[in-house]
């Protein structure tokens, strides 16, 4: 009680006044008795008849007059002298009464000695502080350490009953958790270091060998999946175990040991687990086992890269099998459905049972990228499934449908090494589309080239949007063409003409086929408008690329509407004078290139149902000592009748040879301008280093090849763009 | 410091204030004892200012105190229980906030309360 002042100001000392001292030589001895007498009561329950404020004043009355160290003193070996009767009693228990007479005692001991400690306090608040001594109650746990728990009859007793009672609960036995946690908690209160010193370290000792003869069993007698299983719930028994009657502390400990034993130590023979491991997992789609082996190898280290590893080399190797069966290369849209099925079976194991682990997914991609880019086809093949799905594949399905397969195409597209074949092969399938009139959805196509441009930028597209321009512009000027000239042309027939920038498209340069003349005089009106129109530009037909719908009419009187190329309908047309014709005949006759003539006959006479010429000999393939006769008995059920040319949808092997030297072919301006661009900035550079920017500069087209860099370096020292350094000759200089 | 202001009056330190006592946990009354044998009954709530009232109050094991209710102090005079008792109700109204002036104690019983406060932890 202080002054006036708040109340917690009270670290006054207080004068010991002298004459209240009424000194008789026999009073600390008499004192000292009361409460030596006190303290024996408490250990025998029988405080009821003690005055509290009686002994708290004797013991402050002890500390006052200067006799603080007998009491300490006579409290120490009192409590040591109880203590030892205890133990005695402790191990006198038989059995399993063992551990609950411990804890009983324990509980007493432990309310005597507050009870103590509370009479004791005004020794503890300032005799014990003063002369550093240990406070009443650390007094009590540590007499009790020294004296219960480790004296030896008791001290291993104990450990070997709390650890055989956790072994048979391991085994499936019920046992008293409850006294299991008093136990525990006493050694806790204890301190931490009894804690671990006499319980956990022989504990953790005791269940890794526990484990490690658990996990050799199992491992030898269950498949991978159910090897985890146990081992999930093992951990997860522990865990609980920890939870009910152990240190939280403990947990860490006892998992990582149980990680060790039953995770650690086997996880190579997991993974490699023959009809069962991971790569079984993963071709049933096994999402919870694939789930547990993740949650659980993720405990240890390596456990992640271990899966990792292992499912990037099944994925590669599958893959590889996948792009380079050869079975496989025969139907396009069928290998890039594979391709996509395969990416959405390993992304839905990824999210499911992988926790969207990002370190997955780029092994899923890294993968991909690796066996994509082994079969050099797959930038065509990559293309003809966007061809497919955009002639008929996307009929019926709403717009979502389509961006989600386009969005899955970007996905593979973006595997790709060789983003310029890519385009290349896009750019001619996407003409075919459109001159063909064949594309589904403008939508779509937009949208497609939309995705190309965000992944490769405004030049990548630039081309193919112009394609989609010349498409707009030729409309429109064929709608001024017949408004203006329609008088003009009459009863003719009626020309479609699409314009096509020279550039934009895959054209080829081809010698234009001998037309019939009907379709000649309105070619020339054409030209006349067009060029009256637009001043110095010049018109090439592209006869090789054009359709046609004729009407026929054949021997019953039926008729029938022919939808046909340009070129069958230049064969066809001579039949209107003639019923018969030599292969010779009509090569003169239409100057068609042979292997296009071939083509378009054998489609013409060869196709079972669109048959509208006959041939002699009848045979499949068409030779150059053919004849050909107008077939009068054609008939078929459709009005329309759509002739196909007999089109290699997928490039023959010359084909391919040539688009891949145009290839080579367009990628030597662009190594030139990259290089050029480099020395450009940087003005001296050793050959190296420009290969190294220049194939960072590039790699989102293609790979350019050193070789090639080196090849395009020597055509520009050539032509006088670079030079090589004098004294250093690995140097070279830009020469502005 | 001392003394400053009105004496406090007569009445019995266990009626102050009679209304707010049962605010919470320690429920109930406990009755002191002077030397000379006068009784206080204060809340527990308020005796247990002391940190020696609190422990005897709250103890396990079944003091005569505890079981009885009452505590005897043949040491402490009753002028100073008194006083002791105002104190706890001071105390507590301080530390709640409610009461902010100062605890008036007059000069000639400091020594002895003073005494008794260390006695009582308080």
């Amino acid at each position: 009680m202080s002054g006036g002042g708040p109340p917690r100001k009270r670290n006054f000392k207080i004068e010991l006044f002298k004459h209240r001292v009424e000194l008789d030589p026999k009073y600390a001895e008499r004192t000292w008795k009361v409460l030596e007498h006190a303290i024996h009561e408490i250990y025998n329950h029988n405080a009821s008849g003690l005055s509290f404020e009686e002994l708290y004043r004797s013991a402050y009355n002890m500390v006052l007059h200067k006799y603080g160290e007998k009491l300490y003193d006579g409290l120490e070996s009192t409590m040591t002298w109880r203590l030892k009767e205890i133990s005695k009693s402790i191990e006198a228990a038989q059995g399993g009464l063992f551990l609950e007479e411990l804890n009983t005692k324990w509980m007493d001991h432990n309310k005597a000695l507050q009870m103590i400690r509370d009479i004791l306090m005004y020794m503890d608040r300032t005799y014990v502080p003063q002369s550093r001594r240990t406070p009443v109650h650390e007094l009590g746990l540590n007499l009790w350490r020294d004296h219960i728990i480790h004296s030896p009859m008791i001290h291993s007793r104990l450990l070997d009953t709390l650890l055989d009672l956790i072994h048979r609960e391991r085994m499936g036995e019920m046992i008293n958790r409850g006294l299991m946690r008093s136990i525990t908690k006493m050694l806790m209160d204890l301190g931490a270091a009894v804690y671990q010193d006499d319980f956990e370290k022989p504990f953790l000792e005791v269940t890794a060998s526990f484990y490690s003869g658990e996990s050799q069993e199992f491992i030898e007698c269950c498949d991978c999946g159910n090897y985890l299983k146990k081992s999930e719930r093992r951990l997860n028994e522990e865990m609980e175990r920890v939870s009910h009657y152990l240190d939280a502390g403990t947990e860490a400990k006892i998992t990582s040991v149980v990680e060790k034993e039953m995770i650690a130590n086997h996880m190579h023979r997991l993974v490699h687990m023959e009809n069962s491991g991971l790569v079984n997992m993963l071709v049933d789609d096994k999402y919870d086992d694939l789930a547990r082996m993740y949650n659980l190898f993720r405990r240890v280290s390596d456990g992640l890269s271990t899966i990792r590893d292992v499912m990037t080399s099944y994925l590669r190797e599958t893959g590889k099998q996948l792009v380079t069966d050869p079975e496989r290369l025969k139907d396009p849209v069928e290998f890039v459905q594979r391709l996509l099925n395969e990416k959405d079976k390993h992304d839905k194991i990824i999210n499911v049972a992988f926790g969207n682990d990002k370190t997955f997914q780029n092994a899923l991609n890294s993968s991909f990228e690796y066996f994509i880019n082994l079969n050099n086809r797959s930038p065509e093949f990559i293309s003809l499934y966007v061809d497919d799905k955009l002639r008929k594949g996307l009929k019926g399905a709403t717009e979502e449908d389509v961006e989600v397969i386009l969005d899955k195409v970007m996905m593979l597209f973006r595997y790709l090494q060789e983003k310029d074949v890519f385009e290349k092969y896009y750019k001619q399938h996407l003409a075919k589309r459109l001159l063909s009139g064949k594309t589904v959805s403008d939508d779509a196509e937009r949208s497609m080239i939309v995705k190309l441009k965000t992944e490769c930028g405004y030049q990548f597209t630039s081309k193919l949007e112009g394609m989609f321009t010349d498409m707009k512009t030729s409309q429109d000027t064929m709608i001024d063409f017949y408004a203006k000239k329609s008088e003009e042309l009459g009863d003719g027939p009626t020309l479609d003409v699409h314009i096509l920038t020279t550039g934009s498209w895959p054209t080829q340069p081809c010698p234009p086929c001998n037309l019939p003349t009907e379709i000649l005089t309105i070619c020339d009106k054409f030209r006349t408008y067009y060029l009256g129109t637009h001043n110095g530009r010049r018109l090439t037909w592209q006869t090789n690329m054009g359709t046609a719908d004729i009407k026929a009419t054949f021997g019953k009187g039926q008729k029938h509407e022919l939808n046909v190329s340009t070129y069958q309908m230049c064969v066809l047309m001579l039949f209107n004078s003639t019923d018969g014709l030599t292969y010779k005949d009509i090569e003169q006759d239409t100057a068609i290139p042979a292997s296009d003539l071939k083509r378009c006959l054998q489609s013409l006479a060869c196709v079972k149902g669109k048959n509208v010429l006959r041939k002699e000999p009848m045979s499949k393939d068409i030779s150059e000592d053919d004849t050909f006769y107008f077939n009068d008995k054609f008939t078929s059920k459709l009005v329309k009748v759509k002739i196909g040319t007999v089109v290699a949808q997928k490039e023959s092997e010359p084909e391919k040879q040539e688009t891949r030297q145009r290839v080579e072919e367009d990628r030597k301006p662009q190594i030139e301008a990259a290089i050029v661009r480099i020395m450009k900035s940087r003005r001296v550079l050793d050959h190296n280093s420009i290969v190294a920017e220049v194939t960072k500069q590039l790699q989102a087209r293609f790979m350019p090849n050193p070789v090639v860099i080196k090849k395009r370096i020597e055509s520009l020292i050539e032509r006088e763009f670079l030079e090589r350094d004098k004294a250093d000759r690995k140097l070279y200089r830009y020469l502005a | 410091m001392l003394g400053k202001g009105e004496a406090p009056g007569h009445q019995t330190p266990a009626h102050l204030h009679k209304d707010d006592g049962d605010d919470d946990a320690p429920s109930g009354v406990v009755k002191l004892i002077s030397a000379e044998g006068f009784e206080f009954v204060v809340d527990k709530k308020a005796a247990m200012v002391s940190n020696t009232l609190r422990n005897m109050l709250t103890s396990p094991g079944g003091f005569s105190e505890t079981r009885e209710g009452e505590v005897r102090f043949p040491e402490i005079s009753t002028p100073i229980l008194e006083k002791i008792c105002q104190y706890f109700y001071w105390s507590l109204h301080y530390s709640s906030g409610k009461e902010t002036s100062e605890f008036q104690i007059e000069p000639e019983i400091t020594l002895e309360l003073m005494m008794a406060a260390n006695y009582l932890d308080t």
